[in-house]
């Protein structure tokens, strides 16, 4: 696969959360609107590139039998970069992201992309297969975030878009909703496939 | 055994240059963290006690060695001072009292010439309803104007008679440490 086929894998075939169906924890838990969704995956994102690149790079030297142990290292450092950078210069979205933050180092796309593809390839593969896995679990988070934001509280990244008789459904900014959003947008993404397949006859 | 010394070692430098590159990212970001910190959650009540002034209370602020904790380490008062035209003619400064529900954090305004300008709860976990509401205007307005050099008292609300305790210790600690910082403070 080339270098490009690493990027974009991760912007629509391999789409986590919808296709990975991993991390689902930050998803349903941050999404409560678009700007929320988007800082937690600008997070993930930054922590997803640069594990995945130092576990490339140190993928010789790491003994297999402490290999968990090691990345795990390497990523809750990130994570604790980010936390703290956060808290010195975005502090109000620090406060809405509160404990999900640290929690990005049990995030499982992460150290499952650490595991399955940085443990064994070369760090500019690595850094694209980062690079674009981050950037589809951005996009997702602020699909779904603008989702719920919309259904949810009548309004579009803050800006109130909806008529003016509309009535919030409250319901979507709970954890509830989140899951009944995930399923209209993976049942939306599903059809778009099963269109895309009997088109070009599969893929 | 060449394996377990080899795992050892790697672990061991892995640790360590990341502890290292953390403690360089907590020095960068100590500064702006604490301004952040206190600007969020400080700074709306500061706004509310102090009107009239020209500068930054904020980045003004003061820092005062009131004592030592347990272990030794100093406790600091910080002390926003509202200025104008460089003069400072009021400070607010946070006191704690202990509630019903733990302790109950208050800014408090004091003029220099020794007038109570106005207090706001910053922190507090009190019963929702009940203890919760020394936080309301109509409570904390009672404050307004009190001369400072007598005993701060004004009438509890009804049914929370330890909160509003609770805040008049907050304000007679924080009146207690203008009265010893006042050379340094005007």
């Amino acid at each position: 696969m080339s270098i490009k086929d690493e990027f974009t894998k991760g912007l629509w075939q391999t789409i986590p959360p919808f296709r990975l169906v991993l991390g689902l924890c930050p998803t349903l838990a941050t999404t409560t609107s678009g700007l929320n969704g988007m800082g937690m995956g600008l997070a993930t994102t930054f922590v997803l590139v640069f594990s995945n690149l130092f576990v490339s790079l140190l993928r010789r030297f790491i003994p297999s039998q402490v290999r968990i142990a090691s990345f795990i290292v390497i990523i809750a450092s990130f994570v604790v970069i980010v936390e703290l950078v956060m808290q010195a210069y975005f502090y109000p979205l620090f406060k809405i992201l509160g404990i999900f933050i640290p929690l990005i180092v049990v995030n499982c796309i992460i150290l499952g992309r650490a595991e399955a593809f940085a443990s064994k390839q070369g760090p500019v593969a690595s850094l694209a297969d980062g690079l674009g896995i981050g950037l589809g679990f951005t996009i997702s988070l602020f699909v779904l975030g603008c989702l719920r934001e919309l259904l949810g509280s009548g309004t579009l990244l803050d800006i109130p878009v909806m008529w003016s008789g509309f009535e919030p459904f409250a319901f979507m900014l709970k954890p509830p909703g989140a899951f009944v959003a995930l399923g209209i947008l993976l049942a939306a993404m599903n059809l778009i496939s099963q269109v895309q397949a009997r088109k070009g006859g599969g893929r | 055994m060449r394996d377990i010394i080899k795992m050892i070692i790697v672990l061991t430098i892995i640790g360590a240059v990341s502890g290292l590159a953390l403690s360089l990212v907590y020095e960068g970001t100590k500064a702006p963290i604490e301004y952040q910190t206190i600007k969020f959650v400080k700074e709306p009540a500061v706004k509310k006690v102090l009107t009239g002034y020209d500068n930054d209370p904020i980045a003004d602020r003061q820092k005062m060695i009131i004592g030592e904790d347990e272990r030794g380490k100093p406790i600091e008062l910080i002390i926003f001072p509202a200025k104008k035209a460089g003069a400072t003619f009021a400070v607010a400064l946070e006191g704690k009292g202990k509630g019903f529900g733990g302790l109950i954090g208050v800014m408090v305004g004091v003029s220099k010439e020794g007038t109570l300008l106005d207090i706001g709860i910053t922190s507090h976990s009190e019963t929702p309803g009940i203890g919760a509401r020394v936080s309301e205007t109509s409570f904390t307005d009672r404050f307004k104007g009190l001369a400072t050099n007598k005993e701060i008292k004004v009438d509890g609300i009804s049914g929370a008679t330890y909160s509003s305790k609770g805040v008049m210790a907050a304000i007679t600690q924080a009146l207690g440490y203008v009265t010893t910082f006042s050379k340094e403070i005007f």
